[in-house]
């Protein structure tokens, strides 16, 4: 019984090759039985592809744009740089760093060995007066602000990771 | 309805177009593309979820999903099969999960539980039902995998092999389950139709 809705059903999708195809609308012409299914099953065939499609609430697209404009807001700005940007700084200093090592070794003096002298200038006694200058003391207690500032940020994330 | 090539009120671009404005940054694109879209991805949701605020929930996040993953749709197939593809997954994940929720119900029982319940239309008592009525009731009464192969089929006018794609079997299967689906359906319909006479009697 499947077996003749089948093939029914495949002339009515038009699958088969031509003389399957011809050989079932034989069939319905010539045999009652398989012409009033072939009938029954058109008719339903008409009925499914009747079968309307549902609609959803009225604000169904605002819904999903608002979604999508909102995730677009909160992505970070460094996640929208582009990348070629960051590639262009990158080849910058690449390029100028080779060029000023290129420099700096093709202008050497290889033969001169013998004679490396330090400037005469330099006193390591004057080291110590370097350190008690107030600029040094403002800028070490600026690196003990920042270094505590960072130590704290770096505690508290952790005890958040673990207490959440 | 078919999408490519097809002119409609929202919109004169076809699918493609839309996409590509999209890619360019007019959202305003995409929001033509899901009002053209939204009325079959919701009908396709709503075979596995029965519930209309469930399947809303899953057509929209089709939709952003979609959206997200634009620029990875190589517009080998017809945009609509993407889609659907998109809504199957996602549909699938969500009965997963659902299963999870109520693991010791068997899953037809639990699709017959559902179906039970007295319809949500008002208008539906015995005068205004129609035919058209049973078989929106039959085809809710199915299996998700039978109702949406059918639904993809003659709504979403997607081919064997499209819905192959979209669904991820074999051609072959697709057309075996398609018979099938075919089958319950009307197997369905008859009964439903039937009990209908009885109680009217």
């Amino acid at each position: 019984m499947s077996s003749i809705e089948e093939k029914l059903w495949d002339y009515i999708d038009g699958f088969g090759t031509a003389e399957e195809r011809q050989a079932v609308a034989k069939l319905i012409a010539d045999d009652e039985a398989y012409g009033n299914k072939y009938r029954g099953l058109i008719k339903l065939n008409a009925e499914f592809a009747a079968i309307e499609v549902d609609e959803p609430s009225m604000a169904f697209t605002y819904k999903v744009m608002e979604t999508i404009r909102t995730e677009h807001a909160q992505q970070p700005l460094k996640a929208t740089v582009n990348r070629r940007i960051i590639w262009g700084i990158a080849a910058f200093f690449i390029l100028t760093i080779t060029a000023l090592v290129i420099f700096a070794f093709g202008s050497a003096d290889w033969h001169a060995t013998a004679n490396m002298k330090l400037p005469d200038s330099v006193s390591i006694n004057k080291v110590p007066d370097l350190f008690t200058a107030p600029v040094v003391k403002g800028f070490l207690f600026f690196d003990v602000v920042l270094g505590l500032f960072l130590l704290d940020a770096y505690l508290r994330r952790k005890s958040v990771a673990k207490h959440p | 309805m078919s999408s490519e090539g097809v002119y409609n009120m929202q919109s004169k671009l076809t699918d493609i177009e839309l996409i590509q404005q999209t890619l360019d940054g007019n959202q305003s694109a995409y929001a033509d593309l899901v009002k053209r879209h939204q009325r079959f991805v919701f009908t396709l949701a709503l075979r596995f979820a029965k519930g209309r605020e469930d399947a809303e929930e899953i057509a929209q996040d089709c939709f952003i999903k979609a959206y997200r993953s634009l620029s990875s749709f190589q517009q080998q197939s017809k945009f609509s099969t993407w889609l659907y593809s998109i809504v199957y997954t996602t549909a699938m994940t969500f009965l997963r999960k659902k299963r999870v929720n109520t693991a010791s119900i068997d899953e037809e029982e639990s699709f017959l539980q559902i179906e039970s319940k007295p319809g949500s239309y008002d208008e539906n008592n015995v005068e205004n039902k129609s035919r058209s009525y049973y078989l929106n009731q039959a085809i809710g009464q199915l299996l998700p995998d039978d109702a949406t192969i059918i639904t993809l089929f003659y709504q979403g006018e997607q081919s064997l092999e499209e819905i192959a794609k979209a669904t991820g079997m074999e051609a072959n299967t697709v057309k075996v389950k398609l018979f099938r689906a075919r089958q319950r359906l009307k197997d369905r319909l008859e009964r439903n139709l039937k009990h209908e006479v009885n109680e009217l009697i």
